[in-house]
């Protein structure tokens, strides 16, 4: 079905044409967009069934990403670097057909946290290894100190979980048994987990035989120039999208709040240079890697520049390999943004988004029209468990939002996941038939969008409690002292808060990241997550903005007082 | 009004007149059939958008006049009508407020908390319907197991409805946690609030819109029913009065997003079950046709000037799945499993940054249009493409009465070709297939990821550019047979007059699915039995007429997606159980590629679907006639530089048994059918085209 073209000069493959590899890129990205909701479907963890934290990808033979399904930017990161580290391990020969390897482990790995595990297969045709297919998926626990293995309080990364190297998971097709027995007997509520594998495991053996028939169309020389070619048109974009950036060296500085381990204050700092078509991106003067969790690895560091980048000059784009080739970035060794064996690594989530924030600030000079104010910079994490009233036990995890950022033409989103993530609620009809848990309230905070001409978005409240049992509860915030700031005269957003209410009355505060707390069933958890910040001088918001955001309830006439000078006509709200 | 379904007159008795119309953008489509003097009228006058029941009582005047037919003599008059689609997503809706559960009053605009697309931070999702100041909280709790929480406290309801009659509302939803399941409360404020808001003030219930966990998306469908509620009230009862003074005496029906056809009662109080009617009556048609020519399964694929719709029929009968979006919104109602992507004719092809040429989603639509109709559009369409491939009349269109200017299709097509440095052909070529690989991939996910082979399957093309697409889709997908109808642009229409009534049912209610929870199984099972009973009466179905499949949707415990297992209908016996599970485990391990026999199985929801069997017009068979001829032959590009002299057909003009072999055009008024060397056409006795595939080209 396909034509071969004119070769380029000195070029022995023969090169597609640009509507042939359009088609090659269809036809592996439909068969990425297969295995991930074939996993989705069929996974166990809220974390993939419901939240869709998973993603599928194909790689060439040298380990590049060809195509990444729909899915989330920080999973690239794992993906960037795994089959390299397998290639290293056990060299082409050592990979065979039948084949696949398991790994979750930030630092032999190249992931980025344990829960976060990989699969991946080879492919080969004629006897040659040609592409591999491999997914990840967010496990809800992989072991470690404290159930979902995700919570704060531990200093290193054996207290996390277990580490898996890249190991056969798979051989000859048959899953190895002995393998499998010592991850399950290593994670909580085995059953489960049996059946995120196995999703996992079914996904790949979907692409490949996805693949094989893809083989039928394609041969193996369209296939390596194809796939050289679709790289390749990524970092066309990418190029084409620096280039439209003016010149020149941006820098940003923000502070994470906390470790949880007791470091405060803990700067994350970007210098950009932009020249001609290309991109660096420095992060000397980021603060050594901290005690506690909130360590980024290198691979999430990538994921985050890229992220941002990409949101910036081109949204629509696929993601590969190609992404990188105009991209420079550099960190110090052993800091918090590129840490270094064994630091603890779970929460790197919230140190990625504050990465996100630092280059949308930087670059607000470069491009004021496409950044966005700070949006609620964390990612915000709950974890409860324990023995409900039947004696059973449970985990469970699932993520918050909070507000988006301010924009130069509109107001910020309210509640929303921001930035790397994109992981949806579990319904609390859902949550509360599968879990002895009640969520007594899910709404927007009450003036926490930062005021502005266009005012950030507003941070969300969600109350939980154990129904007739204690439960044991985790967390994890940002941004509960440095509050997310507003561009341009635009003002800071609410910060976030965790607190235990008792039904008597009493109200707890806790830390912004608090661990294994028990909580009885006469009280509840509130956790607040923070607003984001306005765009903006707010003496220029609009008589008609002004009036919905009052009749609509979501501000105070005190707060709009203060940051507007607006007051409401008489009985125009309804509470 | 007599009732429709009441008439079970025998066709060939006395004159009969079958009438489906489909009422579309630019077009209503009539359909007639008079199986009495086996005759089969299609028609068609320009829309009135503004109100569309114009152009149909226009239409049906028209009609009436120039074919001799009595108002009288109408037995049937199903419409599908996208007036509830088009208020959505226009925003012209009634005024909707919602009184909810206390703390969940922003439930609605968290929605799923995520944002549309990953990347992109300036995209929002619609805005929601309600306003915040409209989202009333009261206080009352249900647990998930059914015990009471927070009672309702009435006095609060009380205060939301006092608050509400000053806001001068449409309609008041009730939208309570758990309702689906344990309905009490919504029940009980519903009742408050209707005491107090009168009768000019719609009242309902999350639980009786649909019943079905998962908050959001019910709450969601619910608001969308009743901002359609005013608007198709009014519609409905106008278009009855209007095709009532006609002279019609059968009460009219209204098609369904789930296929089918409701009553006018039923579809004022459910006006979201037709929201997506549009694509489902269509591949209803299409499905009676194949049936009918005795193919069973067939891949739909209908083509329009913006986009293709897919749907996959087996034994003849669609799938249904249970969420769509509509105007941005999450709808958790059954519909049919029509898959719509951005390909049409009137596609644009654009070089993105990368350096690759794309088609689509944009559309030149009607107007500009296509480079060659030279309506102003300058922009490279799929149709241009097919001009310069001489597929397509390079002259006129729509027999003779369109103009085609295939050198401003050249100019479009070569200013693309220059920036990617191919020439004309080869641009043109790379269009045509890269719309099929987008159509192609349509069909993928509703055959291939739903665990059935394209290959079994025949496909069924219509719409003005389905058959034009139709042959290189299908060899893409290895499918060896392609047919297409007499009437590809009016297949909605005639769809719609061999549809049944149909209504759906569903039932939540969480257990493990095993003997011990056997009774409340049944329970739910009870519940829905009483509902069809109900429904049944009220539509007014024969005992023989009835039909109810039964299904029951599962998961392994722990999961989160259930699919649907057909089952016996309610109540069960404990025996039914292991062999429904056996048939989960095969489906999951087709779907999914795996099983885990052993491990507990989740019940989730009991679902009916009910059919009233309407009696249906035979189709007419074309009447024998001498072979027809070709008018003329015509260059056509087969592939790049192979082209072909091709005999151009009048569609008009083949009999029934008639056959020839590729390359050939076959044109009719709207619609131009291209065989390839090699490919077999024979006319059945009904007048479809039935193309069988050249081997291995």
């Amino acid at each position: 079905m396909t034509s071969r073209h004119r070769s380029r000069a000195g070029n022995p493959t023969p090169t597609l044409s640009p509507i042939d590899v359009e088609l090659l890129r269809n036809g592996l990205a439909s068969i990425c967009d297969e295995m991930y909701t074939a996993i989705m479907k069929s996974a166990y963890s809220t974390n993939i069934k419901e939240r869709h934290d998973h993603s599928a990808a194909i790689f060439d033979a040298r380990g590049r990403v060809v195509v990444q399904g729909e899915s989330l930017p920080l999973h690239l990161a794992s993906m960037l670097g795994l089959v390299e580290v397998v290639l290293e391990r056990y060299g082409r020969e050592g990979i065979r057909a039948g084949d696949m390897f398991i790994s979750n482990d930030p630092f032999v790995g190249r992931g980025s946290h344990l829960p976060d595990v990989s699969i991946l297969a080879p492919v080969f045709r004629d006897g040659r290894l040609a592409l591999f297919v491999s997914n990840i998926a967010h496990h809800s626990d992989i072991g470690g100190m404290a159930p979902g293995s995700m919570a704060g309080g531990m200093t290193e990364i054996y207290q996390e979980g277990l580490r898996i190297p890249p190991v056969r998971i798979v051989a000859g097709g048959e899953i190895v048994d002995d393998v499998m027995q010592m991850i399950l007997l290593n994670v909580r509520v085995p059953h489960e987990r049996r059946g995120d594998y196995n999703a996992q495991i079914a996904g790949n053996r979907l692409g490949l035989r996805r693949l094989e028939e893809l083989f039928q169309r394609w041969s193996a020389e369209q296939i390596e120039s194809g796939t050289q070619a679709i790289i390749d048109s990524v970092a066309r974009r990418m190029r084409t999208g620096i280039r439209d950036l003016s010149d020149g060296t941006y820098r940003f500085a923000d502070v994470l709040d906390d470790d949880g381990m007791g470091i405060t204050d803990i700067p994350i700092k970007v210098t950009i240079r932009i020249k001609g078509d290309e991109i660096w991106f420095d992060f000397a003067g980021s603060a050594p890697q901290v005690r506690g969790n909130m360590n980024n690895s290198f691979a999430g560091l990538q994921a985050s520049a890229l992220y941002a980048l990409k949101v910036l000059i081109d949204p629509d784009g696929p993601t590969n390999h190609g992404m990188l080739d105009p991209v420079h970035i550099t960190a110090p060794e052993a800091s918090v943004v590129n840490a270094s064996f064994p630091a603890a690594t779970a929460a790197r989530a919230q140190t990625c988004q504050r990465v996100v924030d630092v280059i949308l600030g930087a670059l607000a000079r470069a491009v004021p029209d496409r950044v966005i104010a700070a949006s609620n910079g964390a990612n915000g994490v709950a974890t409860f468990s324990g023995h409900g009233p039947g004696g059973k036990y449970y985990l469970y995890m699932e993520t918050i939002g909070g507000g988006a950022g301010a924009r130069t033409y509109k107001d910020g989103t309210d509640g929303v996941q921001v930035h790397i993530t994109n992981t949806s609620n579990l319904p609390i009809e859902a949550l509360e038939s599968e879990y002895p848990l009640m969520i007594e309230r899910y709404e927007l905070i009450g003036d926490s969008g930062g005021a502005g001409k266009w005012r950030g978005g507003m941070g969300l409240r969600r109350v939980y409690r154990g129904l007739d049992h204690t439960l044991t509860f985790s967390g994890q915030g940002e941004r509960a002292v440095h509050p997310p700031w507003g561009l341009l005269g635009g003002k800071s957003g609410g910060r976030s808060k965790i607190e235990v209410l008792h039904d008597n009355g009493k109200r707890q505060p806790l830390a912004i990241k608090p661990s294994s707390l028990e909580v009885p069933p006469t009280a509840v958890v509130s956790i607040e997550t923070p607003g984001a910040g306005g765009y903006g001088n707010p003496r220029q918001r609009s008589k008609e903005k002004l009036e919905e955001d009052y009749r609509s309830g979501k501000f105070s006439a005190g707060f709009m007082k203060k940051h507007y000078a607006f007051v409401p006509k008489k009985s125009k709200r309804k509470p | 009004m007599l009732n429709a379904y009441l008439l079970r007159v025998k066709a060939h008795h006395l004159m009969t007149v079958f009438i489906g119309v489909d009422v579309g953008g630019t077009f209503t489509d009539f359909s007639v059939s008079l199986p009495g003097e086996h005759r089969e009228i299609v028609y068609k006058v320009p829309s009135t958008p503004a109100d569309p029941d114009r152009a149909i009582v226009a239409g049906l005047r028209e009609l009436f006049a120039q074919h001799g037919i009595a108002a009288g003599s109408v037995v049937r008059l199903a419409h599908g009508t996208t007036v509830g689609t088009n208020a959505l997503i226009q925003r012209r809706v009634g005024k909707v407020a919602v009184v909810t559960t206390e703390g969940f009053r922003d439930l609605l605009e968290i929605r799923r908390q995520t944002r549309p697309k990953v990347y992109d931070i300036h995209m929002d999702h619609s805005v929601v319907l309600v306003p915040r100041e409209l989202r009333i909280e009261v206080r009352e709790r249900m647990r998930a197991d059914g015990q009471v929480h927070v009672p309702l406290h009435e006095k609060s309801v009380e205060a939301a409805a006092r608050k509400l009659a000053k806001e001068a509302v449409n309609c008041v939803a009730v939208c309570f946690l758990h309702a689906h399941a344990y309905p009490k409360h919504e029940q009980r404020a519903a009742r408050i609030l209707r005491r107090v808001l009168g009768k000019n003030v719609a009242v309902i219930t999350s639980s009786s819109v649909y019943p079905e966990f998962r908050e959001y998306e019910r709450f969601s469908t619910t608001v969308l029913n009743g901002a359609l509620l005013t608007v198709m009230d009014a519609y409905l009862a106008r278009f009855s009065r209007a095709v009532g003074a006609l002279g019609v005496k059968a009460a009219p029906t209204i098609s369904q997003s789930a296929g089918g056809l409701m009553s006018i009662g039923m579809a004022r109080r459910s006006p979201i079950r037709s929201a997506l009617s549009g694509p489902a009556a269509g591949a209803l048609g299409a499905s009676y046709r194949a049936r009918t020519a005795g193919f069973a399964d067939v891949i739909t694929l209908d083509v329009g000037g913006t986009s293709a719709d897919v749907a996959l029929l087996t034994r003849g009968e669609p799938d249904l799945v249970h969420s769509r979006t509509l105007a941005g919104f999450p709808l958790r109602l059954p519909a049919l499993d029509v898959n719509s992507v951005g390909a049409g004719g009137g596609s644009i092809a654009w070089i993105d940054r990368d350096g690759l040429l794309k088609i689509g989603p944009h559309s030149a639509g009607a107007v500009p249009g296509p480079a060659c109709y030279d309506l102003g559009g300058t922009e490279a369409t799929v149709t241009d493409a097919n001009v310069l491939l001489g597929r397509l009349n390079s002259e006129a269109l729509l027999d003779g009465r369109m103009k085609i200017r295939a050198d401003l299709a050249a100019a479009a097509v070569d200013r693309l070709a220059k920036r990617i440095r191919l020439d004309r052909l080869e641009t043109a070529f790379g269009m045509v297939r890269l719309v099929a690989a987008i159509m192609v991939k349509a069909i993928r996910t509703i055959s291939i990821e739903r665990g059935h082979d394209p290959g079994r399957f025949a496909l069924f093309a219509f719409g003005g550019a389905g058959p034009l697409h139709g042959s290189e889709v299908a060899r893409e997908l290895g499918i060896s047979r392609v047919i297409i109808p007499p009437n590809p642009g009016i297949l909605c229409a005639e769809g719609l007059l061999n549809s049944d009534l149909v209504a759906d049912f569903v039932q939540t209610a969480l257990a493990l699915f095993s003997a011990t929870s056997l009774a409340r199984i049944n329970r739910v099972g009870n519940a829905l039995t009483a509902r069809a009973r109900q429904w049944f009466q009220r539509e007014q179905v024969a005992p023989a007429d009835r039909r109810a499949d039964w299904s029951t949707d599962l998961r392994y415990a722990g999961q989160n997606f259930e699919l649907s297992i057909p089952c016996p209908a309610a109540p069960l016996a404990a025996r039914d159980l292991d062999e429904i599970a056996g048939r989960f485990h095969t489906a999951h391990e087709q779907a999914y590629g795996f099983k885990q026999v052993g491990e507990p199985i989740e019940f989730v929801s009991l679902r009916v679907k009910l059919l009233g069997v309407l009696e249906k017009p035979e189709l007419a068979k074309l009447a024998p006639r001498a072979p027809g001829k070709p008018i003329h032959t015509r260059r056509v590009a087969i592939a790049k530089d192979a082209w072909r002299d091709a005999p151009v057909y009048r569609r008009l003009d083949l009999a029934p048994g008639q056959q020839f072999e590729g390359p050939a055009i076959i044109e009719q008024m709207d619609c131009t059918t291209p065989l390839f060397p090699g490919d077999r056409m024979r006319v059945d006795d009904w007048g479809n085209l039935v193309v069988d595939l050249a081997k291995g080209a």
